[in-house]
C-alpha cells in the first residue's frame, strides 16, 4: 500500500467516527505516531485510533483544532 | 530615475553599493577610481597596527565552470602605516565629498587604544566608522577580528568605547563564525553602536592538493585557516542579515555583506532588511566596473515596480521571514512535469526514486513513446526534481487547494492544551 493510500485508509477510519458522533479529546503521539482518542457524549463510549502517516496526522489536528473552536 | 541614495544611520550615499573593507580599498588611488566607476561608499581596509602579511593570500572554487564560486583569504588587516591612509583618506574625501567613506578599525581590546585611532581617524573627515569584529584569521590569534567578536561582552565593552570618542556613526562588522550573530549584535546594540554590517568572512580551508598534500593556499608547505566569502556564502550572510533585521531588540540600520555579485542580489538583501550593501569578492573578480550594472539594473528594477526610492525596499521582506513553527503545514505544492519541453533524462526520475518520494513514473505511450509523468497524490512537493532538471520551464511547483492554515505551533497549542 503507498504512503498516499495508507493516509486514505486513515482519514476513512477518522472520518467514520466523526460521522457516528464522535469528537476527538485527546492525542497522544511518540515514536510510533499518534493515538488519538475520540469520545461519544451521547453513550459516554471512547475509541482510539493509531494515527501513523504525516498527512493522517495533520488531519485530526486540524479537526481537533476545528471542534475546539467550535 | 529612482532615488537611489540612501542614509545608513547618518552616513550619506549617492547609491546603496559600497565597497567592503577589502584589497579593492586599500588605497586612495583606488577608491578614487572606484567612485569614478560608480561606488556610492567605500569602507576603507581595515586599519590599526599595520601588520606583515604572508604570499600567498588567495584561494577560490571553481565549481561546475563558475570561476570563483567561493573565495578564501589568509591576509590581515592594511601593512601601511596610518600616517599614510590618512593622508589619502582625506584627499580622496575632499575630491568627493558626496561619497561615503568609512574607515574600518581595529585595535587591541583596550579603551585606550579605539580612543587613540577613533580620534586620529575622524580628524581626517570620515563619514563612519566600522569596527572590524569579523577577521577570523591572524588577527583573532592576538585576541582582534573574530576573537573579540565571538564574546558578546567584548563586542559591547569596545563599541561603548569607541562611541565614548566617537563623533561620526559606529558600525559593527559582525563575524559569522558564531552559532547565533543575534546574540553578537544585540551586545553591539547595547554598546550603542549605530548600525551593524554583517558578514565579514568564515573559517575555512579550501583544499588539499593531492599530489604534494600541501594546503591550498600554502605558505611553504603550512597553511593556516582562512576566511571565506564571495557567491557561495550569499545564503549564510542573507539568513544572518534577516535574523538580525526581524529581531526586535537589534533596532539598528544593517548593512549587508557576503556574496552579492549583482543587482539582484543586493535588492536581496535590502528587502531583507538591508539599507545599503558591501561587495567585495565581485569586485576583485570582475573589476570596479560591475557597478555600473547593478545601478542601472536596480534603477530599472525600482522604476518596474513604480517605486520612486530605493529606500523604500528596506525590510519589505523581513514580515514573511518566521520561524519554521509559523509555517502552514497544509501549504501544499506539487510537481508537474510539461512533457512538450522535458528532454526525457530522467534525472528527476532518479533523484525522486532514490533520494525523495517515488513518486514520477516513466510511463509508455500509446505512440510508443515514454515520458514522465507526477503521481501528484505521493508527491510532498520537495522541489527536488525542479532542482536537478536541466531544462528550464520542465518542472513547476503547482499549488494545490488545501485544508484551512494549520501551523506546528497552532497544533501543538491545541493538542497540549487537552493534556
Ligand atoms: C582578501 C580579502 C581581504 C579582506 N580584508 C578585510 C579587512 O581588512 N577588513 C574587513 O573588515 N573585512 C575584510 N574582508 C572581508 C570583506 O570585507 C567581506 O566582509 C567579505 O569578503 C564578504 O563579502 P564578499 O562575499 O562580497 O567578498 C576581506 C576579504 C577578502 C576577500
Amino acid at each position: 500500500m503507498s504512503e498516499h493510500e495508507q493516509y486514505l485508509a486513515e482519514k476513512e477510519k477518522i472520518d467514520q467516527l466523526l460521522s457516528e458522533g464522535y469528537n476527538i479529546y485527546h492525542a497522544v503521539e511518540n515514536l510510533d505516531g499518534a493515538f488519538v482518542e475520540f469520545f461519544h457524549l451521547k453513550s459516554g463510549t471512547k475509541k482510539t485510533l493509531h494515527i501513523r502517516t504525516a498527512n493522517a496526522r495533520k488531519y485530526f489536528s486540524s479537526i481537533f483544532i476545528q471542534q475546539k473552536s467550535s | 530615475m529612482a532615488d537611489l541614495s540612501i542614509n545608513l544611520a547618518g552616513i550619506k550615499s549617492p547609491n546603496p553599493f559600497w565597497l567592503a573593507s577589502a584589497p579593492p580599498t586599500n588605497s586612495g588611488y583606488q577608491v578614487q577610481r572606484a567612485f569614478e566607476a560608480g561606488w556610492g561608499g567605500a569602507v576603507w581596509k581595515t586599519l590599526g597596527d599595520p601588520i606583515l602579511n604572508v604570499s600567498s593570500r588567495f584561494a577560490a572554487i571553481n565549481f561546475n565552470g563558475q570561476r570563483v564560486a567561493g573565495f578564501n583569504n589568509i591576509e590581515l588587516i592594511t601593512d601601511r602605516p596610518l600616517d599614510v591612509n590618512l593622508k589619502e583618506i582625506y584627499e580622496t574625501k575632499k575630491r568627493f565629498p558626496n561619497h561615503a567613506i568609512i574607515a574600518s578599525l581595529m585595535v587591541e581590546p583596550k579603551q585606550e587604544k579605539w580612543h587613540e585611532i577613533v580620534k586620529r581617524v575622524e580628524d581626517v573627515g570620515v563619514d563612519g566608522l566600522e569596527l572590524n569584529f569579523g577577521c577570523p584569521h591572524g588577527m583573532a590569534e592576538r585576541g582582534m577580528g573574530s576573537a573579540s567578536g565571538q564574546v558578546p561582552s567584548l563586542v559591547e565593552k569596545q563599541t561603548y568605547w569607541v562611541k565614548e570618542a566617537a563623533k561620526t556613526p559606529v558600525i559593527v562588522k559582525l563575524t559569522p563564525n558564531i552559532t547565533d550573530i543575534t546574540v553578537t549584535a544585540e551586545a553591539a546594540v547595547n554598546g550603542g553602536a549605530d548600525a551593524i554590517s554583517m558578514i565579514n568572512t568564515i573559517n575555512s580551508l579550501m583544499g588539499v592538493d593531492l599530489d604534494t598534500w600541501n594546503t591550498i593556499p600554502h605558505v611553504a608547505g603550512k597553511g593556516a585557516h582562512g576566511g571565506y566569502c564571495g557567491p557561495a556564502v550569499k545564503p549564510i550572510a542573507l539568513n544572518m542579515v534577516a535574523e538580525c533585521a526581524r529581531n526586535p531588540r537589534i533596532s539598528v540600520p544593517i548593512s549587508g555583506i557576503g556574496g552579492i555579485s549583482n543587482w539582484q542580489d543586493a535588492v536581496e538583501f535590502i528587502l531583507m532588511g538591508a539599507a545599503g550593501v558591501q561587495v567585495c569578492t565581485a569586485a576583485m573578480h570582475h573589476g570596479f566596473r560591475i557597478v555600473e550594472d547593478m545601478i542601472e539594473g536596480l534603477d530599472h528594477y525600482l522604476d518596474s515596480k513604480n517605486i520612486s526610492a530605493v529606500s523604500e525596499l528596506i525590510g519589505k521582506s523581513v514580515p514573511r521571514y518566521s520561524d519554521w513553527g509559523n509555517l502552514d503545514l497544509h501549504y501544499n505544492i506539487t510537481a508537474q512535469i510539461n512533457t512538450d519541453v522535458c528532454i526525457n533524462c530522467n534525472k528527476c526520475h532518479i533523484a525522486c526514486e532514490d533520494t525523495s518520494h517515488q513518486c514520477i513514473d516513466m510511463i509508455k505511450g500509446d505512440n510508443g513513446r515514454s515520458y514522465l509523468k507526477v503521481r501528484e497524490e505521493d508527491c510532498v512537493g520537495c522541489n527536488l526534481c525542479a532542482i536537478v532538471c536541466p531544462v528550464e520551464g520542465a518542472i513547476t511547483m503547482v499549488e494545490q487547494t488545501s485544508m484551512q492554515p494549520m501551523t506546528w505551533n497552532e497544533r501543538q497549542a491545541a493538542l497540549n492544551s487537552s493534556k
